[in-house]
Protein backbone atom coordinates (compact mmCIF):
# COMPACT_ATOMS: atom_id res chain seq x y z
CA UNK A 1 0.00 0.00 0.00
CA UNK A 2 1.33 3.43 -0.91
CA UNK A 3 1.68 5.80 2.02
CA UNK A 4 1.10 9.55 1.69
CA UNK A 5 4.41 10.56 3.27
CA UNK A 6 7.71 8.95 2.29
CA UNK A 7 8.85 9.00 5.94
CA UNK A 8 5.89 6.82 6.90
CA UNK A 9 6.71 4.21 4.28
CA UNK A 10 7.78 0.79 5.57
CA UNK A 11 11.48 0.23 5.30
CA UNK A 12 12.43 -2.71 3.14
CA UNK A 13 15.27 -5.16 2.93
CA UNK A 14 16.24 -7.49 0.10
CA UNK A 15 17.33 -11.06 0.77
CA UNK A 16 19.41 -12.86 -1.83
CA UNK A 17 18.90 -16.61 -1.77
CA UNK A 18 20.10 -19.65 -3.62
CA UNK A 19 18.05 -22.74 -4.30
CA UNK A 20 19.29 -26.29 -4.66
CA UNK A 21 16.65 -28.56 -6.12
CA UNK A 22 16.28 -31.89 -7.84
CA UNK A 23 14.39 -30.37 -10.79
CA UNK A 24 13.42 -27.15 -12.52
CA UNK A 25 11.32 -24.70 -10.51
CA UNK A 26 9.19 -21.83 -11.76
CA UNK A 27 9.04 -18.48 -9.88
CA UNK A 28 5.28 -18.88 -9.45
CA UNK A 29 5.58 -22.28 -7.75
CA UNK A 30 8.40 -21.05 -5.55
CA UNK A 31 6.47 -17.97 -4.41
CA UNK A 32 3.35 -19.99 -3.65
CA UNK A 33 5.47 -22.35 -1.52
CA UNK A 34 7.11 -19.42 0.29
CA UNK A 35 3.67 -17.94 1.04
CA UNK A 36 2.36 -21.30 2.17
CA UNK A 37 5.33 -21.71 4.52
CA UNK A 38 4.88 -18.20 5.89
CA UNK A 39 1.15 -18.60 6.48
CA UNK A 40 1.73 -21.95 8.15
CA UNK A 41 4.46 -20.65 10.45
CA UNK A 42 3.14 -17.18 11.37
CA UNK A 43 -0.52 -17.17 10.40
CA UNK A 44 -2.44 -14.50 8.53
CA UNK A 45 -1.59 -11.77 11.04
CA UNK A 46 2.15 -12.47 10.82
CA UNK A 47 2.08 -12.66 7.04
CA UNK A 48 0.17 -9.37 6.90
CA UNK A 49 2.87 -7.58 8.86
CA UNK A 50 5.70 -8.94 6.73
CA UNK A 51 4.67 -8.89 3.06
CA UNK A 52 7.09 -10.94 0.97
CA UNK A 53 7.63 -10.26 -2.70
CA UNK A 54 9.83 -12.09 -5.14
CA UNK A 55 11.81 -9.46 -7.06
CA UNK A 56 13.65 -11.80 -9.39
CA UNK A 57 14.44 -15.49 -9.78
CA UNK A 58 16.51 -17.12 -12.50
CA UNK A 59 15.95 -20.76 -11.57
CA UNK A 60 18.85 -20.90 -9.15
CA UNK A 61 19.28 -17.56 -7.39
CA UNK A 62 16.74 -14.96 -6.46
CA UNK A 63 15.91 -11.82 -4.53
CA UNK A 64 13.11 -11.51 -1.99
CA UNK A 65 11.74 -8.30 -0.48
CA UNK A 66 10.69 -8.21 3.18
CA UNK A 67 10.12 -5.77 6.05
CA UNK A 68 13.31 -4.64 7.81
CA UNK A 69 12.13 -5.80 11.23
CA UNK A 70 11.39 -9.35 10.14
CA UNK A 71 14.77 -10.77 9.17
CA UNK A 72 14.59 -13.72 11.58
CA UNK A 73 11.06 -14.60 10.50
CA UNK A 74 11.97 -14.43 6.81
CA UNK A 75 15.02 -16.63 7.30
CA UNK A 76 12.92 -19.18 9.19
CA UNK A 77 10.25 -19.09 6.47
CA UNK A 78 12.78 -19.94 3.77
CA UNK A 79 14.60 -22.50 5.92
CA UNK A 80 11.43 -24.44 6.67
CA UNK A 81 10.74 -25.14 2.98
CA UNK A 82 11.52 -28.74 2.13
CA UNK A 83 9.94 -29.24 -1.28
CA UNK A 84 8.33 -27.14 -4.01
CA UNK A 85 5.42 -28.85 -5.81
CA UNK A 86 6.77 -32.24 -4.80
CA UNK A 87 10.35 -31.53 -5.94
CA UNK A 88 12.86 -31.73 -3.11
CA UNK A 89 14.54 -28.35 -2.68
CA UNK A 90 16.59 -26.40 -0.16
CA UNK A 91 16.68 -22.60 0.05
CA UNK A 92 19.82 -21.00 1.45
CA UNK A 93 20.04 -17.30 2.18
CA UNK A 94 23.14 -15.64 0.73
CA UNK A 95 22.79 -12.25 2.38
CA UNK A 96 20.63 -9.22 3.05
CA UNK A 97 20.91 -5.73 1.65
CA UNK A 98 19.05 -2.43 1.76
CA UNK A 99 18.74 -1.86 -1.97
CA UNK A 100 18.14 -4.09 -4.97
CA UNK A 101 21.23 -2.73 -6.70
CA UNK A 102 23.49 -3.46 -3.76
CA UNK A 103 22.03 -6.94 -3.26
CA UNK A 104 22.61 -7.77 -6.93
CA UNK A 105 26.19 -6.52 -6.86
CA UNK A 106 27.10 -8.28 -3.64
CA UNK A 107 25.27 -11.56 -3.78
CA UNK A 108 24.03 -12.25 -7.31
CA UNK A 109 27.04 -12.46 -9.61
CA UNK A 110 26.50 -13.08 -13.29
CA UNK A 111 25.48 -16.68 -13.62
CA UNK A 112 27.95 -19.08 -15.08
CA UNK A 113 26.49 -21.76 -17.27
CA UNK A 114 25.66 -24.84 -15.26
CA UNK A 115 26.95 -28.07 -16.70
CA UNK A 116 23.87 -30.27 -16.68
CA UNK A 117 24.75 -33.57 -18.17
CA UNK A 118 22.50 -36.60 -18.38
CA UNK A 119 24.21 -38.51 -21.13
CA UNK A 120 23.49 -41.93 -19.75
CA UNK A 121 26.86 -42.47 -18.09
CA UNK A 122 26.74 -45.14 -15.45
CA UNK A 123 28.44 -45.74 -12.13
CA UNK A 124 29.18 -49.30 -11.13
CA UNK A 125 30.66 -49.50 -7.65
CA UNK A 126 30.48 -52.25 -5.09
CA UNK A 127 28.02 -50.41 -2.83
CA UNK A 128 26.14 -48.31 -5.33
CA UNK A 129 25.27 -48.36 -9.03
CA UNK A 130 23.12 -46.14 -11.24
CA UNK A 131 22.92 -43.43 -13.90
CA UNK A 132 24.43 -39.97 -13.55
CA UNK A 133 21.71 -37.33 -13.76
CA UNK A 134 23.85 -34.20 -13.55
CA UNK A 135 27.24 -32.99 -12.48
CA UNK A 136 28.14 -29.55 -11.06
CA UNK A 137 31.89 -29.32 -10.55
CA UNK A 138 32.79 -32.13 -8.17
CA UNK A 139 29.16 -32.72 -7.22
CA UNK A 140 27.40 -35.65 -8.82
CA UNK A 141 23.69 -36.50 -8.64
CA UNK A 142 23.06 -40.17 -9.21
CA UNK A 143 19.82 -42.05 -9.88
CA UNK A 144 20.41 -45.38 -8.12
CA UNK A 145 19.32 -48.69 -9.68
CA UNK A 146 18.08 -49.78 -6.28
CA UNK A 147 15.49 -47.11 -5.43
CA UNK A 148 15.36 -48.24 -1.81
CA UNK A 149 18.80 -46.64 -1.34
CA UNK A 150 17.22 -43.19 -0.93
CA UNK A 151 14.15 -44.14 1.07
CA UNK A 152 13.60 -42.21 4.27
CA UNK A 153 14.84 -38.90 2.93
CA UNK A 154 12.29 -38.46 0.07
CA UNK A 155 14.96 -37.67 -2.50
CA UNK A 156 15.00 -39.03 -6.04
CA UNK A 157 18.76 -38.95 -6.41
CA UNK A 158 21.82 -39.78 -4.36
CA UNK A 159 24.18 -36.90 -3.69
CA UNK A 160 27.81 -37.95 -4.30
CA UNK A 161 31.05 -36.24 -5.22
CA UNK A 162 33.77 -37.19 -7.66
CA UNK A 163 35.91 -38.07 -4.62
CA UNK A 164 33.51 -40.93 -3.88
CA UNK A 165 33.96 -42.30 -7.37
CA UNK A 166 37.75 -42.29 -7.59
CA UNK A 167 39.21 -45.74 -7.90
CA UNK A 168 35.94 -47.06 -9.30
CA UNK A 169 34.94 -50.61 -9.96
CA UNK A 170 36.50 -52.37 -12.92
CA UNK A 171 33.10 -52.59 -14.64
CA UNK A 172 32.68 -48.79 -14.65
CA UNK A 173 32.82 -47.29 -18.13
CA UNK A 174 34.81 -44.18 -18.91
CA UNK A 175 37.82 -42.73 -17.19
CA UNK A 176 39.86 -43.88 -14.24
CA UNK A 177 38.01 -41.57 -11.84
CA UNK A 178 34.98 -43.82 -12.17
CA UNK A 179 32.91 -41.46 -14.32
CA UNK B 1 32.44 -19.32 16.55
CA UNK B 2 33.00 -22.73 14.97
CA UNK B 3 29.73 -24.45 14.35
CA UNK B 4 29.27 -28.21 13.93
CA UNK B 5 26.33 -30.12 12.52
CA UNK B 6 25.23 -33.72 13.08
CA UNK B 7 24.43 -35.66 9.89
CA UNK B 8 23.75 -39.19 8.68
CA UNK B 9 25.67 -40.38 5.64
CA UNK B 10 24.96 -42.95 2.94
CA UNK B 11 23.85 -45.82 3.28
CA UNK B 12 21.66 -44.51 6.12
CA UNK B 13 20.81 -41.35 4.18
CA UNK B 14 20.79 -40.32 0.53
CA UNK B 15 24.02 -38.31 0.41
CA UNK B 16 27.60 -39.46 0.76
CA UNK B 17 29.85 -38.16 3.53
CA UNK B 18 31.89 -36.09 1.08
CA UNK B 19 28.79 -34.46 -0.46
CA UNK B 20 27.53 -33.55 3.00
CA UNK B 21 30.96 -32.17 3.92
CA UNK B 22 31.10 -30.12 0.72
CA UNK B 23 27.66 -28.64 1.30
CA UNK B 24 28.31 -27.97 5.00
CA UNK B 25 31.52 -26.12 4.13
CA UNK B 26 29.64 -23.93 1.65
CA UNK B 27 27.04 -23.16 4.31
CA UNK B 28 29.68 -22.02 6.81
CA UNK B 29 30.12 -24.94 9.19
CA UNK B 30 33.52 -25.63 10.71
CA UNK B 31 32.82 -29.33 10.84
CA UNK B 32 30.32 -32.16 10.58
CA UNK B 33 29.87 -35.17 12.83
CA UNK B 34 28.62 -38.24 10.98
CA UNK B 35 26.37 -40.15 13.35
CA UNK B 36 25.33 -43.36 11.62
CA UNK B 37 23.87 -46.32 13.49
CA UNK B 38 26.50 -48.51 11.83
CA UNK B 39 29.58 -46.24 11.49
CA UNK B 40 31.74 -49.05 10.09
CA UNK B 41 29.65 -49.16 6.90
CA UNK B 42 29.84 -45.46 5.90
CA UNK B 43 30.25 -45.23 2.11
CA UNK B 44 33.66 -43.83 1.05
CA UNK B 45 34.45 -42.28 4.40
CA UNK B 46 38.00 -41.51 3.28
CA UNK B 47 36.65 -39.36 0.40
CA UNK B 48 35.17 -36.96 2.96
CA UNK B 49 38.61 -36.43 4.47
CA UNK B 50 39.77 -35.10 1.08
CA UNK B 51 37.43 -32.09 1.36
CA UNK B 52 39.64 -29.27 2.61
CA UNK B 53 38.52 -26.60 5.04
CA UNK B 54 36.09 -28.68 7.06
CA UNK B 55 36.55 -31.06 9.95
CA UNK B 56 34.85 -34.41 9.33
CA UNK B 57 34.40 -36.44 12.52
CA UNK B 58 32.93 -39.93 12.61
CA UNK B 59 30.70 -40.34 15.61
CA UNK B 60 28.06 -42.95 16.28
CA UNK B 61 24.41 -43.23 17.10
CA UNK B 62 23.66 -45.91 19.65
CA UNK B 63 20.09 -46.67 18.68
CA UNK B 64 18.45 -50.03 19.21
CA UNK B 65 15.02 -49.27 17.82
CA UNK B 66 14.70 -52.68 16.18
CA UNK B 67 15.95 -54.57 19.23
CA UNK B 68 13.66 -52.60 21.51
CA UNK B 69 10.63 -53.18 19.28
CA UNK B 70 11.36 -56.92 19.03
CA UNK B 71 11.72 -57.21 22.78
CA UNK B 72 8.55 -55.27 23.44
CA UNK B 73 6.68 -57.52 21.01
CA UNK B 74 8.02 -60.59 22.82
CA UNK B 75 7.11 -59.12 26.21
CA UNK B 76 10.74 -58.83 27.36
CA UNK B 77 12.58 -55.77 28.62
CA UNK B 78 15.98 -56.57 27.13
CA UNK B 79 16.15 -53.42 24.94
CA UNK B 80 17.68 -51.56 27.85
CA UNK B 81 20.49 -54.10 28.24
CA UNK B 82 21.13 -54.16 24.47
CA UNK B 83 21.40 -50.37 24.41
CA UNK B 84 23.77 -50.35 27.39
CA UNK B 85 26.09 -52.89 25.80
CA UNK B 86 25.98 -51.01 22.48
CA UNK B 87 26.93 -47.75 24.22
CA UNK B 88 29.80 -49.54 25.99
CA UNK B 89 31.15 -51.03 22.78
CA UNK B 90 30.92 -47.77 20.76
CA UNK B 91 32.33 -45.41 23.41
CA UNK B 92 35.94 -46.48 23.10
CA UNK B 93 35.93 -46.34 19.27
CA UNK B 94 34.24 -43.01 18.49
CA UNK B 95 34.74 -39.51 19.92
CA UNK B 96 31.05 -38.60 19.81
CA UNK B 97 28.16 -40.79 20.87
CA UNK B 98 24.51 -39.87 20.67
CA UNK B 99 21.29 -41.68 21.47
CA UNK B 100 17.87 -41.05 19.96
CA UNK B 101 15.11 -41.57 22.47
CA UNK B 102 12.80 -43.83 20.48
CA UNK B 103 11.21 -45.16 23.68
CA UNK B 104 10.97 -44.24 27.37
CA UNK B 105 13.28 -47.14 28.10
CA UNK B 106 15.97 -45.83 25.75
CA UNK B 107 15.67 -42.29 27.14
CA UNK B 108 16.03 -43.52 30.73
CA UNK B 109 18.96 -45.80 29.91
CA UNK B 110 20.82 -43.10 28.01
CA UNK B 111 20.22 -40.47 30.69
CA UNK B 112 21.71 -42.73 33.36
CA UNK B 113 24.83 -43.56 31.32
CA UNK B 114 27.76 -41.12 31.62
CA UNK B 115 29.30 -42.54 28.41
CA UNK B 116 26.68 -40.85 26.26
CA UNK B 117 27.45 -37.35 24.95
CA UNK B 118 24.03 -36.35 23.73
CA UNK B 119 20.46 -37.51 24.05
CA UNK B 120 17.99 -36.46 21.37
CA UNK B 121 14.60 -36.43 22.97
CA UNK B 122 11.65 -36.80 20.61
CA UNK B 123 9.40 -33.86 21.39
CA UNK B 124 6.13 -35.75 21.57
CA UNK B 125 3.13 -34.58 23.57
CA UNK B 126 2.45 -38.06 24.92
CA UNK B 127 6.04 -38.63 26.05
CA UNK B 128 7.39 -35.36 27.48
CA UNK B 129 10.80 -35.03 29.08
CA UNK B 130 10.46 -36.03 32.72
CA UNK B 131 12.07 -34.48 35.79
CA UNK B 132 13.82 -37.78 36.59
CA UNK B 133 15.40 -37.89 33.11
CA UNK B 134 16.47 -34.24 33.30
CA UNK B 135 18.01 -34.78 36.75
CA UNK B 136 19.85 -37.93 35.63
CA UNK B 137 21.13 -36.08 32.54
CA UNK B 138 22.43 -33.29 34.75
CA UNK B 139 24.24 -35.75 37.02
CA UNK B 140 25.86 -37.53 34.07
CA UNK B 141 26.68 -34.29 32.14
CA UNK B 142 24.59 -35.24 29.12
CA UNK B 143 23.68 -32.61 26.58
CA UNK B 144 20.08 -32.51 25.46
CA UNK B 145 19.71 -32.44 21.69
CA UNK B 146 16.79 -30.95 19.79
CA UNK B 147 16.17 -32.19 16.27
CA UNK B 148 14.51 -29.34 14.32
CA UNK B 149 13.64 -31.46 11.27
CA UNK B 150 9.91 -31.67 12.25
CA UNK B 151 9.80 -27.91 11.71
CA UNK B 152 10.56 -28.57 8.02
CA UNK B 153 8.69 -31.85 7.69
CA UNK B 154 5.40 -30.97 9.33
CA UNK B 155 2.76 -28.31 8.73
CA UNK B 156 -0.35 -27.22 10.61
CA UNK B 157 -1.56 -28.82 13.82
CA UNK B 158 1.09 -31.59 14.08
CA UNK B 159 3.76 -28.89 13.99
CA UNK B 160 1.88 -26.81 16.57
CA UNK B 161 1.76 -29.83 18.90
CA UNK B 162 5.46 -30.47 18.32
CA UNK B 163 6.29 -26.83 19.11
CA UNK B 164 4.24 -27.00 22.31
CA UNK B 165 6.06 -30.13 23.41
CA UNK B 166 9.44 -28.60 22.50
CA UNK B 167 8.70 -25.52 24.65
CA UNK B 168 7.76 -27.77 27.57
CA UNK B 169 11.00 -29.76 27.24
CA UNK B 170 12.99 -26.56 26.87
CA UNK B 171 11.59 -25.17 30.13
CA UNK B 172 12.72 -28.30 31.95
CA UNK B 173 16.16 -28.20 30.30
CA UNK B 174 16.62 -24.58 31.42
CA UNK B 175 15.46 -25.41 34.95
CA UNK B 176 18.10 -28.15 35.30
CA UNK B 177 20.80 -26.11 33.47
CA UNK B 178 21.43 -28.80 30.86
CA UNK B 179 23.60 -28.09 27.82
CA UNK B 180 21.58 -27.69 24.64
CA UNK B 181 22.38 -28.79 21.11
CA UNK B 182 20.36 -28.18 17.99
CA UNK B 183 20.55 -30.01 14.70
CA UNK B 184 18.63 -30.07 11.43
CA UNK B 185 18.72 -33.90 11.49
CA UNK B 186 20.01 -33.98 7.92
CA UNK B 187 19.46 -37.23 6.06
CA UNK B 188 20.35 -35.65 2.71
CA UNK B 189 22.44 -32.71 1.50
CA UNK B 190 19.13 -30.95 0.79
CA UNK B 191 18.24 -31.09 4.49
CA UNK B 192 21.28 -29.11 5.60
CA UNK B 193 20.63 -25.51 6.66
CA UNK B 194 23.18 -22.77 7.28
CA UNK B 195 23.95 -21.91 10.93
CA UNK B 196 22.12 -18.58 10.66
CA UNK B 197 19.02 -20.19 9.16
CA UNK B 198 19.07 -22.89 11.83
CA UNK B 199 19.41 -20.24 14.55
CA UNK B 200 16.48 -18.28 13.09
CA UNK B 201 14.35 -21.42 13.05
CA UNK B 202 15.34 -22.26 16.62
CA UNK B 203 14.52 -18.74 17.82
CA UNK B 204 11.10 -18.96 16.21
CA UNK B 205 10.62 -22.31 17.98
CA UNK B 206 11.36 -20.76 21.38
CA UNK B 207 15.13 -20.81 21.92
CA UNK B 208 16.99 -17.69 22.95
CA UNK B 209 19.67 -16.11 20.74
CA UNK B 210 22.58 -16.93 23.06
CA UNK B 211 21.38 -20.49 23.53
CA UNK B 212 21.35 -21.24 19.81
CA UNK B 213 24.94 -20.05 19.32
CA UNK B 214 26.14 -22.18 22.23
CA UNK B 215 24.06 -25.10 20.97
CA UNK B 216 25.72 -25.11 17.55
CA UNK B 217 29.27 -24.83 18.87
CA UNK B 218 28.88 -27.42 21.65
CA UNK B 219 29.40 -30.58 19.49
CA UNK B 220 32.79 -29.29 18.36
CA UNK B 221 33.88 -28.60 21.95
CA UNK B 222 32.73 -32.06 23.06
CA UNK B 223 34.61 -33.79 20.24
CA UNK B 224 37.72 -31.81 21.14
CA UNK B 225 37.44 -32.88 24.79
CA UNK B 226 36.78 -36.53 23.91
CA UNK B 227 39.77 -36.70 21.56
CA UNK B 228 42.15 -35.80 24.38
CA UNK B 229 43.42 -38.49 26.75
CA UNK B 230 42.07 -38.30 30.27
CA UNK B 231 43.51 -40.33 33.16
CA UNK B 232 40.60 -39.32 35.37
CA UNK B 233 38.22 -36.42 35.94
CA UNK B 234 40.31 -33.25 35.49
CA UNK B 235 43.58 -35.16 34.87
CA UNK B 236 44.86 -35.13 31.29
CA UNK B 237 47.73 -37.22 29.89
CA UNK B 238 49.90 -34.95 27.76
Amino acid sequence: MRSRLPVLRDRRRYMAFEIEAEGELSPKDLMSEIHSSQFSLFGDAGAGQNRLKLICFDGRRGLLRFGHRYLKETRATLASIRSVRGIRAALHTKGVSGTIKCAREKYLPRLSKICAESDGRRIELKDVSGCIIRTHGVRVDLCPDDRSKSTGSDTQFLGLTSFDLSGGHEDADGTADGL
Amino acid sequence: MSYYELVSAFPESSASASRLALRARQLGYAGIIICNRDPARIFMQEAAQMIKGIDVVVGAEAGCEEAGAANRAAGRSGGCRALKSRIGSLRSKYPFLMVRGYSDEAVRTAAEDPNVDMLIHPCEGRRPLTIATARASRQNSLAMGFDLSPMMLMRGSPRARWLESLRHNLDLVRKFHLSIMITAGASSHLDLRSPRDLMAMAEIAGFEAGETEQALSLPGRLVDLNCRKWAGPGVEIL
